[in-house]
């Protein structure tokens, strides 16, 4: 084997390391390694000259690997690694040392700090020595993809990734699409109806043909990784064929069943055969197979009787089908917070005391009451309504301490839109701030706080309680420092966001990250909003954090960017530093097999066998292993030793 | 009560009808009354097998050494191999299983249960004898039955059980083809490591004067290693002698050969090698005390396995030995696993 | 056991995740948070990937404190190495704790990519913490001069 030919090549990096670190103690150290072959200091390693020293210096020196002792890997790695490609050796065989990061800008003591940076160097060169040359492996990629969710996050993720010309699968886990919007009555701050807005959408996504949707259907297990995944996906029978409703309403008309709809949010009730709104999408009928009498054997029957088009069909059996997919994109949304964890505003017990969303319902015209804002008890007009901003969120004590950012402004809209449907009532606002930052958003609540017979308080409500045939609600106003009494006819509580039942479910299918609040986790805060931490997987809309349509829809089409972007490469290049089993020391005890995150291992023949499409490269396997006969390409064991011996020298 | 009869036809029954190639189990040894294993392959020889207190030895250890001598001669295991395990031994058994040492089918367990009485640790029973020599062994209910040249000797099992068999809570072979001897799990003479807790009692001053002793004394003989039916890894990681060189070893493997300690027999170089081998036990090791009783300059091996053994049991829920199917101890975790320890 | 000499400095191998406590270890220094220099990283995918083998052959070498840090249990990028580390890590604790080996000689931490100041925070109390105990001596190879 031919000696090793390193070059060392340290950055001044200006004076962010050269004013606490001695670079050229750190050169002369280096060049004592048996395995470094030349040296070099720079000023700035990363500029055009620095990079091209180091190409004629790999050129000039026959060097076979290179270490670049500078700022942390996450900013040039790449760009060093490219650098030495173009000078002729393996882009894998160069590595970085961090001494600025993790060293010249956290001591301030130049000799220890030098010391320090010795180390680290040197423990690098130890492990490029061992390191082989590597090329990535390039992966095909599924030229599809899948959108799990159809609200309008995936509506426009949808509409966008086919527009493009790519195969998109749909899986919606409601009988219709449309999700929360669908739900609501008009969207502040331009008060257009949210239907309209949202059907030509949905009617789009049936209609296209590179749209598949899947409704009634829910993710089961995914497998693969980021170009490759395979989805299996249960399609649940709703006992009537799309294709033949006429959507004619006789089978609901006799059926005997009557369970609380909760597409009107249990203001109202349905059959156990149904379609969940007039705009539904698919626009058909689904039998609820839970509050059907029973199918098996046949108790009643009568709906399949009266069906003219003979669109029902009681064989209908649940399908498991297996989708692959080169990206997912989840769009699984929003469920507001359980008023039972709220006892202090009635915990859901008081009646009148409605949510935001169970509002939207009584104002929309195709809603529960037909657009007549009624109270739920006795269907009277409440002339005095109540609204909570703030109901969970913004308390770190007790329930969520982060802020939902659509309260305020739906607040607005209800308060506008009850005086426009009881000119005559009174609407009350209890809040502590106004969050309002949109466009036109400003605005619109100014304008609300105008109308003289909505008055905004700036307080909390401490309690509310049922009296008589009124909810007493005890606020404060601190504005005027009083304490305010208010006899409601009714009271509408502005919720917190919190993920959906899905979205926690679809986490864990998945195997992607949820932040503190349980929301999706992005891979950046800043720079990496619609991507979450596992390649291939995107995420859009209110199940990654708490946000209003406008910014669902751009999420949704950034998300739809990089789908279309990964999906435009007709091979992925995945890295390739991944496990490597040694057949001679293996036993095949399965250590391995258990212990990998991503089932990459599975046993053969008595030998452990790296799956290297699904491998990532954590390393797990290889400090479970007794043997030492797997490990990780490029960082082994035994060149994680030699770093060890470097830093203790 | 256990017949010897019983196990005695068995053996010879497979061997007869070609159900077993080998029988492993104990016979009387060459001198004293002392069982030693053995390894019959004719009927005939089936009258020689013994079960007395005195069958201490985790014959597992022999179907490691089979299947490796199979392997090298390239040899198919053929009709299964039979042996005679106790319920410690056989839940070694159940850990090489579980590793895929080997194929269910191709062993054949007869389980043996010592019946809660445990089995004889020898040099606890010299002082006892009052100079007499012992020539045969019996078991008598909670007694050890003794033959010596001066009469019978009968002693409670108690004053000189091996030390795991004082604290055992399995003395019931579960995993077995056949079984002898009935199921006396309840029977414990003493709490769970109350040897180990005895220790811990002491302050971290006092274990390391007593451990740093035992590191010193240590020859790094490795018999603690040879008798181990876990340590059936041809390469043992801290051993740099046990690197396998055939015409195939490359030139780059040899020079990947992670040199973790030095051969010397030095207190840090023992350290290194016999913590290392309580870690890979950790989760394997199911107590059989071979490695303690083969020591030569007696180094209380089992100590350190055994404190494993209750990080395992006590801080994870996970019993080694206990089930074929389930995953080791270090691939696998729990939501509950400790963790306050991480700041 | 050795006094702890008032000029004692400490060698410190400090095992850090790639994609939390190593990026937390960076931001520590975007954010130019000083902390002692005692502690050497070597930056490895996953704590899951962490050998007791390591940790033992560190302080064989004459560390005289190891840290590991990785991920927050249910962070981990590879989204179950470090619960796997946590049970490992635990069992070498308590042998060495068995042995009498004092326990702040070993140190694990969840630092997040975010937690620049506790990553300084948690350097610089395991480097106090070793320097009260001295030099370590109990498992260091003794190499003849």
């Amino acid at each position: 084997m031919s000696k090793k030919r390193t070059g060392v090549f340290v950055c001044h990096c200006g004076t962010n390391i050269a004013a606490t670190v001695d670079v050229a103690r750190v050169a002369k150290e280096m060049a004592d390694e048996s395995t470094v072959a030349f040296t070099q200091e720079y000023v700035y390693m990363c500029s055009e000259p620095g990079q091209e020293s180091v190409v004629q210096a790999i050129k000039d020196n026959k060097l076979d690997s290179v270490v670049v002792t500078c700022c942390s890997p996450n900013l040039h790695e790449k760009t060093f690694r490219d650098n030495a490609k173009r000078a002729g050796i393996n882009n894998f065989t160069c590595e970085i040392a961090n001494i600025r990061e993790q060293c010249s800008w956290v001591h301030a003591d130049k000799a220890k700090g030098t010391e320090k940076a010795i180390k680290i160097s040197r423990s690098v060169v130890r492990r490029v020595n061992r390191n082989k040359p590597m090329e990535a492996i390039a992966v095909p990629v599924t030229k599809r993809a899948m959108v799990i969710g159809g609200g309008i996050a995936g509506i426009q993720a949808a509409l966008d990734i086919a527009n493009a010309g790519i195969e998109v699968v749909l899986v919606e886990k409601q009988a219709t699409i449309g999700g929360r919007m669908l739900q609501l009555s008009e969207t502040f701050p331009t008060l257009d109806c949210s239907q309209c807005v949202l059907s030509p959408k949905m009617v789009e996504v049936n209609r296209h043909p590179n749209i598949r949707l899947m409704t009634y259907s829910e993710v089961q297990e995914v497998g693969g990784s980021v170009g490759n995944f395979r989805v299996k996906v249960l399609k649940k029978p709703t006992f009537v064929d799309p294709d033949k409703c006429k959507i004619c309403d006789h089978c609901t008309e006799v059926c005997p069943q009557v369970v609380p709809n909760e597409y009107e949010l249990n203001l109202n009730a349905r059959r156990a055969i149904y379609i969940p709104y007039a705009q539904a999408i698919p626009a058909s009928f689904t039998l609820d197979i839970d509050a059907c009498l029973g199918l098996n054997p046949i108790r009643c029957g009568k709906c399949k009787e009266v069906c003219e088009a003979g669109a029902i069909d009681y064989d209908m059996q649940p399908q498991t089908v297996t989708e692959d997919v080169g990206a997912i994109v989840v769009a699984t949304g929003f469920d507001l917070y359980d008023q039972e964890n709220m006892p202090e505003m009635g915990g859901g017990k008081v009646e009148d005391v409605l949510d935001g969303l169970q509002f939207e319902r009584l104002i929309s015209a195709s809603g529960a009451t037909h657009g007549h804002i009624l109270r739920p008890s006795d269907h009277k007009e409440p002339k005095d309504v109540v609204f909570i901003q703030c109901v969970g969120s913004r308390d770190p004590a007790k329930h969520c301490a982060y802020c939902s950012k659509i309260c305020c402004m739906y607040t607005a809209k209800h308060a506008r839109l009850y005086k426009k449907h009881v000119p005559d009532g009174r609407a009350y606002v209890f809040y502590i701030d106004i969050r309002s930052g949109g466009k036109g958003y400003e605005e619109f609540v100014q304008r609300t706080m105008e109308d003289d017979d909505t008055l905004y308080l700036r307080g909390r409500v401490s309690k509310l309680y049922r009296k008589g045939d009124k909810v007493k609600v005890m606020g404060t106003d601190t504005l005027t420092g009083q304490n305010v009494e208010i006899d409601a006819d009714m009271v509408v509580l502005a919720l917190a966001m919190v993920p959906s039942k899905g979205t926690v479910e679809i986490a864990k299918t998945l195997k992607i990250g949820r932040d503190k609040d349980g929301f999706l986790a992005e891979a950046h805060p800043k720079l990496r909003p619609v991507e979450s931490v596992t390649g291939g997987i995107y995420l859009a809309g209110a199940a990654q954090a708490p946000k209003d349509i406008p910014e669902t829809v751009a999420q949704a089409g950034a998300a739809a960017a990089k789908v279309i972007a990964l999906l435009s490469q007709a091979t992925l290049n995945r890295s390739p530093l991944i496990a490597k089993v040694r057949p001679s020391h293996c036993t095949g005890c399965g250590m391995c097999v258990d212990a990998c995150p991503f089932i990459a291992i599975r046993l053969e023949n008595g030998k452990a066998i790296v799956n290297e499409a699904l491998c990532e490269g954590c390393g797990s396997c290889s400090a479970t292993c007794l043997r030492a006969a797997i490990d990780v390409k490029n960082v082994t064991q035994l060149q994680i030793h030699e770093m060890i011996e470097a830093c203790l020298a | 009560m256990i017949n010897i009869q019983d196990i005695r036809d068995t053996a010879r029954d497979m061997l007869t009808k070609g159900e077993a190639r080998i029988v492993i189990g104990y016979r009387r040894g060459t001198r004293g009354m002392l069982a030693e294993p053995t390894f019959i392959t004719n009927p005939e020889q089936a009258d020689e097998l013994v079960w007395d207190p005195t069958c201490f030895h985790n014959l597992s250890l022999y179907l490691v050494h089979d299947r490796k001598f199979l392997a090298h001669m390239r040899q198919n295991p053929g009709a299964p191999v039979a042996i005679v395990a106790k319920g410690c031994d056989a839940r070694s058994i159940v850990v090489l299983l579980q590793e895929h040492y080997f194929k269910r089918e191709d062993i054949y367990i007869i389980g043996v249960s010592c019946e809660g009485t445990g089995v004889l640790d020898e040099r606890k029973l010299a002082p006892l004898l009052n100079g007499a020599h012992a020539t045969n062994a019996a078991f008598d209910g909670d007694d050890f039955v003794f033959t010596t040249e001066v009469g019978e000797k009968r002693m409670s099992a108690r004053e000189v059980l091996a030390d795991r068999c004082l604290e055992c809570r399995t003395p019931y072979p579960k995993e077995h083809n056949i079984v002898f001897g009935e199921d006396e799990t309840g029977r414990q003479l003493e709490a769970p490591f109350a040897a180990l807790t005895r220790f811990e009692a002491q302050g971290a001053g006092e274990r390391w004067e007593e451990w740093s002793r035992h590191f010193d004394r240590c020859m790094r003989c490795f018999a603690c290693r040879s008798v181990c039916p876990m340590c059936y890894c041809d390469e043992c990681v801290v051993d740099s002698i046990t690197f396998p060189v055939t015409a195939g070893t490359t030139a780059e493997e040899k020079a990947s050969r992670i040199k973790w300690i030095e051969r010397s027999a030095t207190r840090s170089e023992n350290i290194t090698y016999l913590m290392t081998r309580a870690m890979h036990l950790a989760g394997r090791c199911t107590d059989c005390g071979a490695c303690e009783r083969a020591c030569p300059v007696n180094v209380p091996i089992r100590m350190l396995n055994n404190k494993m053994e209750r990080e395992a049991r006590e801080k994870f829920g996970f019993e080694p030995g206990a089930s074929i199917g389930g995953p080791s101890l270090v691939a696998s975790f729990l939501d509950s696993d400790p963790g306050d320890f991480i700041r | 056991m050795s006094e702890p000499q008032a000029d004692f400095e400490p060698k410190i191998v400090a095992f850090l995740c790639k994609w939390c406590s190593s990026a937390g270890s960076d931001l520590a220094g975007v954010s130019r948070i000083q902390y002692p220099a005692n502690a050497t990283p070597i930056t490895i995918p996953c704590t899951g990937a962490v050998s007791p083998m390591y940790i033992l052959s560190a302080f064989n070498k004459g560390a005289d404190g190891v840290l590991v840090s990785g991920c927050h249990i249910g962070d981990c990028h590879y989204i179950e190495g470090n619960f796997l580390a946590r049970r490992k890590m635990h069992l070498t604790m308590e042998l060495l704790k068995f042995i009498g080996v004092e326990p702040d000689r070993f140190r694990m931490s969840w630092v997040s990519a975010a937690e620049g100041a506790k990553f300084a925070q948690v350097v610089t109390e395991f480097v106090d913490d070793v320097k009260k105990l001295g030099p370590q001596d109990k498992l260091k190879k003794v190499v003849s001069t």
